[in-house]
């Protein structure tokens, strides 16, 4: 009997015998039992669904002061009351989100791009290479993460901003007199450059690990292609400890992001930031406490949600896990 | 094995010397020069005057070209020399600062890893001994919960709790020493970062015991319950715990940065934005070699305990 028939008769069986189940369904099945990690999932989809149509919810713009009506506590006009220029909080807290997404999904992305080419780099090549990547990964993970940022942050913004008032007053074009889109390159850059070695270990050691596995060796047995070892084997079972990581990392990225604004180097006002809004109401909450509890609640369910959604995630990609 | 140290710690050197490289560099061609800020900031007439500043800038260096800085500094450093504040405390000496700093830190850390030994591990025998029913489930997500919330909201949601709504407590702020009540609610605060792992490694160590046939025998013995979690299953058990628990201490000196700044508590997380913000280089410098330092020793570390901490490397 030839290889080819064999992996026919092979498939033959499979398919008339059993209802067959990928790692996907599986999973999905097993992530769906869990309702905390549902839960999550609903408030973070929620989240990004706000994100994306902020403006048409948000009853104000979030730039519009009013201050004869400033700190107002929560009323039919303004459903969580009014901030110290009179800008509608509820308003600010959907900018808020879609500034949270923006930086989410942008800094997942590039660390994301950035991890894969380093890890399967390393991972494939081997050897010198994958020696000096590594160590650059450990570097990086060596310096406390926080003071990474905000040293790149408040070392890297002076310079551009100097550069683009440099190049209006050459170019005059009205482009380079606009700098508040820099806050948010400047956030993501920072936050994907301490992201990506988590992402490039995770991934090398996928790459070094599953070739290893006995599922492996036994579709090669059978006489299967690499193709088709590689896309139905190795890829769906790489794939769920990425999707693992990736969650983490858009939930990392959303606490990282409202820290730096917090700490008044992230996201500059007027810009909108959940850090930026509890870290101006710490000067007035005695008095104003509605002030600080809308975005400390807010940046509090996200969070949550992001961990519970995590959890149940890793648990549906690795039963084996905490039994 | 000496060998591997030996090559170990060279990767480190080279890769501390490059991290200060990178450090010194965004500082001096990115943040500016410290002279000229306090310039800007200040209204004494002493310091608008181009002689005073150019004497405060050959005073600390800050005169010469950048690798000649950094020359100096790294050879003042291998010597011992951390350098003196330019603005923070102007003129003393950086390790005094950062020494009383950590000292601060380092107390918080521990008083915060106490509370959370004390009660992260009750929390993981119960977790174990109900294991899969609800009391574990209740256990493990409540605790999971309570630390996915960012301390820069918990803090300022339990100032308000307290202070406000139930009104036990005033605003405690600044430090008084360890024995203050102020340190009360930034204790509380910090141990809640470390209360999960602590949970989840004596829940996992106690399973991994339970199972064993010298439990069975006990039981079989007819010994109390409480006998043979107490006496049999913990003191194997705590192993693992112990040893994460020291290793904890050394990383909430790095870790509890937003707490002092909303406590306003002078430790080692407020000193590097106070530097950062004032671009005080020599503290700038000095918080990093520290911090990266620290990270260092405990990845070393672990990697040393990795034998204790899992059990299955231990046989093999």
């Amino acid at each position: 009997m030839t290889v080819a028939n064999l992996q026919a008769t092979s498939a033959q069986i499979v398919d008339s015998d059993l209802k067959h189940r990928s790692l996907f369904q599986d999973a999905m099945a097993r992530f769906s039992r869990n309702y905390l990690a549902i839960f999550g999932l609903i408030i973070i989809t929620i989240f990004c669904v706000l994100a994306l149509i902020g403006p048409m919810i948000a009853p104000y713009d979030f730039l519009k002061q009013d201050l004869l009506h400033a700190l107002k506590g929560p009323s039919a006009e303004h459903l969580l009351g009014t901030d110290e220029l009179g800008r509608d909080i509820f308003s600010r807290l959907i900018y808020g989100a879609r500034t949270a997404a923006l930086v989410a999904f942008s800094t997942t992305f590039l660390s994301l791009i950035v991890g894969v080419l380093v890890g399967t780099t390393a991972g494939f090549r081997g050897g010198a290479s994958d020696q000096l990547l590594m160590w650059v990964s450990d570097l990086v993970q060596a310096i406390p993460s926080l003071l990474l940022v905000i040293l790149i942050n408040t070392a890297v913004r002076r310079p551009i901003i100097n550069w683009f008032d440099d190049l209006y007053e050459q170019s005059r074009n009205p482009f380079f007199l606009n700098t508040t889109w820099l806050d948010y390159v400047l956030v993501f850059s920072a936050l994907a450059l301490i992201g990506w070695p988590g992402m490039a270990r995770l991934i090398r050691g996928q790459i070094l690990s599953i070739g290893q596995d006995d599922y492996v060796l036994a579709a090669r047995a059978l006489g299967a292609s690499d193709r088709h070892i590689m896309i139905h084997h190795m890829i769906p079972n790489a794939l769920g400890p990425l999707v693992v990581a990736v969650t983490s990392t858009l939930g990392t990225a959303v606490v990282l992001e409202a820290s730096l604004s917090f700490l008044g180097i992230g996201i500059q006002p007027p810009n909108a930031s959940w850090g930026t809004m509890l870290n101006d109401s710490l000067k007035l909450w005695q008095s104003f406490p509605h002030l600080m509890i809308s975005p400390a609640v807010t940046i509090g369910i996200i969070q949550v949600a992001f961990v519970f959604l995590g959890d149940g995630l890793n648990d549906a990609f690795d039963p084996r896990r905490n039994r | 094995m000496f060998r591997l140290f030996l090559l170990r710690f060279l990767r480190w050197g080279v890769g501390l010397i490059l991290i200060l490289f990178l450090t010194y560099g965004m500082m001096f061609f990115g943040a500016g020069d410290p002279i000229r800020n306090m310039f800007i900031d200040s209204n004494e007439v002493d310091y608008r005057d181009p002689a005073v500043m150019d004497a405060l800038r050959a005073k600390y260096g800050l005169d010469k070209p950048f690798h000649e800085q950094f020359a100096n500094y790294i050879s003042n450093l291998v010597r011992g020399d951390w350098g003196r504040s330019i603005r923070l405390e102007v003129d003393r000496p950086v390790w005094d600062i950062v020494k009383f700093r950590i000292n601060v830190s380092m107390q918080l850390g521990i008083a915060a890893t106490i509370i959370a030994a004390a009660v992260g591990v009750p929390l993981g025998v119960f977790a174990a001994i109900y294991h899969n029913r609800w009391a574990d489930r209740l256990i493990v997500s409540s605790v999971m919960f309570l630390t996915a919330i960012p301390v820069f909201v918990t803090a300022p949601m339990l100032l308000y709790l307290l202070v406000l709504v139930l009104d036990v407590m005033d605003v405690p702020y600044g430090w008084q020493g360890i024995f203050s009540s102020n340190v009360i609610l930034p204790v509380a605060v910090i141990s809640i970062g470390p209360l999960p792992i602590i949970v989840r490694q004596t829940r996992s160590a106690l399973l991994e015991v339970m199972g064993q046939q010298y439990i069975r025998t006990a039981r079989a013995k007819g010994l109390h319950e409480r006998t043979i979690v107490l006496r049999h299953m913990m003191r194997p058990a705590m192993t693992p715990v112990v040893t994460t628990l020291g290793l904890l201490m050394v990383t909430l000196i790095n870790g509890a940065l937003f707490v002092e700044l909303v406590f306003n508590i002078p430790g080692f997380g407020l000193l590097t934005i106070e530097s950062i913000r004032l671009v005080d280089y020599p503290i700038i410098m000095a918080v990093t070699v520290i911090g990266t330092m620290i990270i260092f020793v405990s990845n070393f570390l672990v990697d040393l305990m990795y034998p204790i901490l899992d059990p299955r490397l231990r046989s093999k």
